[in-house]
């Protein structure tokens, strides 16, 4: 973990981070990090394999582990997918200062009512089809999770399959049956000003990651799921391309994202797409902020 | 004393030194007592997957790991080991 304060200019790596000793575990991978809420400036969080989160209220100095996710009771039926057991989405509800979210593969959605001290797993109606029992509690495997800003609406790009939930993920609804070319993908993006519309980056199926019929193509909705339609202007034709599930962003500008192959989009005047930067190594991440000049 | 040589990568995490003097009695010592032994280290102490270390050339494992003792040792050098390709 490094962090700059100079936009980038110089980092400086924060103390080490890890796992407490009678975990049996050691830290794999970190996956994420995510802002903390705006009263609270140095306070940062983090999701990391096997499956832990921790927190920062130093500005990312020094890290605690989150014990609700650490010793969760249903952690011995978690799984780690291709990429680990990763915790990649953590959100915080902007209404709710007690409530937040993660989103870990291959364990599920985890909310919490309490600050982070104790999590319940909602993922009724999202299936896990590599399970003998398709409907688990837990070990389904969330691509990823985003809260809308201005609603308490929660959208999923799953393994299997696109849902949302209106009830703080208490129960899901599955949305890839209607005009999806798959279900499988990884990024999902939102339209802060808008809590109907979502953005998904459909991929062939979980054996073969890259766009769906030779078509680099974002999918949108527009109606909470019930009808998508495809905005593929200006992106390339003949392209097999796979976008990674931290390599998108949205604002009230934009949605921009980054695939392996090395290739930055942004969406411009009249729904057209524009390659922004080309020939990068894969693209990981993408984020979004103002930058003053 | 024991003579310590870091691969650049972690040179730059120590403001560009990639050498070190340090007062140790093993090769574990001796690493731990560098400025970049956070990243040399998981929080168990042990040596992060893609390090190899050499005493005098050869390799650590093969002379006891972390425990060899730096008697009569000129150089410990760590190296990045090229994984992923």
């Amino acid at each position: 973990m490094q962090r700059s304060a100079d936009r980038g200019k110089t980092w400086r790596r924060s103390s080490q981070i890890g796992l407490p000793e009678e975990s049996g575990m050691t830290l794999e991978a970190v996956w994420h990090i995510e802002p903390g809420r705006p009263d609270e400036p140095e306070t940062l969080f983090l999701g990391a394999a096997p499956g832990v989160l921790f927190r920062s209220d130093d500005g990312g100095e020094s890290w605690e582990v989150n014990r609700g996710i650490l010793e969760h009771p249903t952690r011995e039926r978690w799984f780690p997918g291709a990429g680990g057991m990763c915790c990649h989405s953590i959100q915080l509800d902007p209404r709710d200062e007690r409530r937040m979210y993660v989103a870990l593969t291959a364990a599920g959605v985890f909310r919490s009512d309490d600050r982070g001290e104790t999590w319940a797993p909602v993922n009724r109606n999202v299936v896990a089809d590599f399970l003998g029992d398709p409907h688990p509690q837990v070990g389904q495997c969330p691509h990823k999770l985003l809260l809308h800003p201005l609603r308490d609406r929660l959208w999923q790009q799953n393994h299997y399959g696109v849902y949302l939930s209106d009830d703080h993920g208490d129960s899901w609804l599955r949305l890839d049956g209607n005009g999806l070319p798959s279900g499988f993908g990884f990024p999902i993006m939102l339209d802060p000003t808008d809590p109907e519309q979502a953005f998904v980056i459909p991929e062939k199926s979980p054996e073969y990651h890259h766009s769906s019929g030779g078509q680099l193509a974002v999918y949108r909705t527009r109606d909470s799921g019930e009808t998508w339609e495809l905005m593929a202007d200006g992106l390339p034709k003949q392209a097999w391309a796979a976008v990674l599930r931290e390599a998108s962003a949205s604002d009230t500008e934009s949605l921009y994202f980054g695939t392996q192959s090395g290739s930055l989009f942004a969406l411009t005047e009249g729904e057209v797409w524009v390659e922004a930067v080309r020939h990068l190594p894969p693209i990981l991440s993408v984020e979004v902020t103002e930058w003053p000049t | 004393m024991a003579h310590v040589v870091v691969p650049s990568i972690l040179a730059a995490q120590a403001e560009g030194r990639q050498r070190f003097d340090v007062r140790a009695e093993t090769v574990g010592e001796a690493l731990h007592a560098l400025p970049v032994a956070d990243l040399l280290f998981n929080e168990r102490g042990e040596l992060n997957r893609h390090l190899n270390v050499y005493v005098d050339g050869i390799d650590a494992r093969d002379r006891g790991g972390l425990r060899c003792p730096l008697t009569a040792v000129r150089e410990v050098r760590v190296v990045a080991m090229v994984s992923g390709g």
